[in-house]
């Protein structure tokens, strides 16, 4: 577990009054994780190599918490599932089940996931018939219509997954702490402040990768930037999707946001319930 | 309600109310602004004619007729089986002109977390919620609230074990909003215990299933593609 510190910053972030936060359930859960792994490096879901997954697990947990995303609690009861799986499986002599046959204790988190796959493909085919059932039309439906997902996540946005930006989030803070430290500044940057960074930095190039953005940066100044990224990205405002290399993506300008509307100053992402537009 | 002969026998068309049967039934649904069911229509038309005169399945066969008249004279329309009832509705080739009417330029799909907790809860109900959470692994609070709020879940009863939870379970709502008759017209899960026993054998399947699993925007099952083609073809 200690071996991992030295990639991950050492204390809570200094500010967590500039912090938004983001929900985690909007995007991908800690099964999700463990599936993005396995993908990842090809591994054969029936022989897992546990100890392996759980020191990336955890060190992707404690970048979560870094980032202060809502709804670590569910990735951190995942870790100690996976440590305790670890540890069974360093047990001198195998568990024995009734008929005296060695337990993989691997098994449940196996049967877990494939059950979770089982359900993320009947979500896909209910998916499909939704989609079907929007190609007819009824009578005095067209603003149920429009109005019945009105919230739903424009998921178009993100044609990548979450723990791909965690990825590159990872990759910019180990190069930055690799980095001589020359001035003791500490500047806090603000979300609010990295919107507009961002936003300049795309209307002047257009498209541009999250480790060009954020590269050589003090600490604080990336993880405002990782952040303000995510939140425009659930806005429309920017698109993120997937680069070549499997530790970076391109933000590119989405669909601006209205600018009548001002954007709430203390917006707290996480009541995801505060976006009304359109519903005239 | 009193069965009446002509309840039992095959509908003559030669009657003159079968006429004012069809019209009625094709009135009702024009009318409604949500599925109408075959027991609403029989109990209108016996209101008003002052005679119990036809069956659900005799009211399900002049619809089919509606339809095939419509389809024979090439109208847009067709009446749909949703929830349990009928509902008019256009076809899917008017649709581009629809979605440019009504300024719906992409098509309203939930979140990922919001679906899959919508699909647990309909291969699963009723569920209680810590069912959900171990499915997915995360807590599903909000994603319970948000079905519920839009009409898709509802709570559906106590359950009888310790501490009595709620139970949760999908809506008619939802059978209309992704355009089923009954939760049976879904296709089964898959399998997965079959493989578990064979892990030897079935190795290879369960890699590929977990990337299909994986790519879960572009994939679509082959059953589903099937009815599509058999619809097309119709």
């Amino acid at each position: 577990m200690r071996r991992d510190t030295s990639h991950t910053p050492k204390h809570p972030h200094a500010n967590p009054k500039t912090m938004y936060r983001v929900r985690l359930e909007d995007f991908e859960g800690p099964l999700d994780l463990l599936l993005f792994f396995i993908k990842r490096d090809e591994l054969d879901i029936y022989d897992i190599p546990i100890a392996k997954i759980a020191d990336e697990f955890l060190s992707y947990v404690r970048l979560m918490e870094e980032v202060d995303l809502d709804g670590v609690g569910d990735f951190i009861f995942m870790a100690a599932l996976l440590i305790n799986i670890k540890v069974r499986m360093l047990l001198p002599r195998p568990e024995l089940d009734e008929e005296g046959e060695p337990i993989d204790p691997r098994r449940e988190l196996v049967e877990r996931l494939l059950e979770y796959i089982r359900f993320k493909e009947a979500a896909a085919e209910l998916n499909e018939f939704h989609e079907q059932r929007g190609q007819h039309f009824v009578r005095g439906a067209a603003s149920e219509q429009q109005s019945l997902f009105e919230e739903a996540m424009p998921e178009t946005l993100v044609n990548t997954s979450l723990f791909d930006l965690i990825s590159a989030l990872r990759r910019v803070l180990i190069e930055a702490s690799e980095e001589p430290v020359h001035e003791i500044e500490h500047r806090e940057y603000s979300v609010t402040e990295q919107r507009g960074y961002v936003l300049d930095q795309l209307a002047a190039r257009g498209k541009r990768t999250f480790v060009e953005l954020a590269r050589r940066k003090p600490k604080s100044f990336i993880i405002a930037t990782f952040l303000a990224i995510l939140e425009m990205a659930r806005e429309g405002s920017v698109v993120l999707s997937r680069t070549e290399a499997a530790d970076d993506f391109y933000v590119a300008p989405g669909h601006p946001p209205e600018f009548d509307e001002p954007l709430s100053t203390n917006g707290t992402l996480s009541t995801n319930g505060s976006s009304t537009h359109g519903h005239a | 309600m009193d069965m009446l002969d002509t309840q039992d026998q095959p509908l003559d068309v030669a009657d003159g109310r079968v006429k004012e049967w069809t019209h009625a039934i094709e009135a009702l649904i024009f009318a409604a602004d949500e599925p109408v069911t075959t027991s609403q229509i029989a109990e209108v038309i016996a209101e008003v004619t002052q005679e119990d005169a036809l069956s659900s399945e005799q009211i399900e066969v002049l619809i089919g007729q509606l339809n095939s008249d419509y389809e024979a004279t090439g109208r847009v329309l067709s009446i749909q089986n949703w929830a349990g009832g009928f509902r008019m509705a256009t076809k899917p080739e008017v649709a581009p002109y629809l979605k440019a009417f009504f300024s719906i330029d992409r098509q309203r799909k939930l979140s990922r977390s919001l679906m899959e907790t919508l699909a647990i809860l309909t291969y699963r109900q009723p569920a209680t919620k810590p069912e959900v959470d171990f499915v997915r692994g995360v807590d599903s609070d909000y994603a319970l609230r948000k079905l519920m709020e839009i009409g898709l879940a509802d709570v559906i009863g106590r359950s009888e074990s310790v501490g009595r939870p709620l139970l949760y379970g999908t809506t008619p709502r939802f059978l209309e909003a992704f355009g089923l008759a009954r939760l049976d017209d879904l296709p089964n899960l898959r399998e997965i215990e079959a493989l578990l026993d064979d892990p030897a054998f079935n190795r290879e399947k369960a890699r590929l299933l977990m990337l299909e699993g994986l790519d879960a925007p572009e994939f679509a099952s082959e059953e589903a593609e099937d009815q599509t083609d058999e619809e097309n073809f119709d």
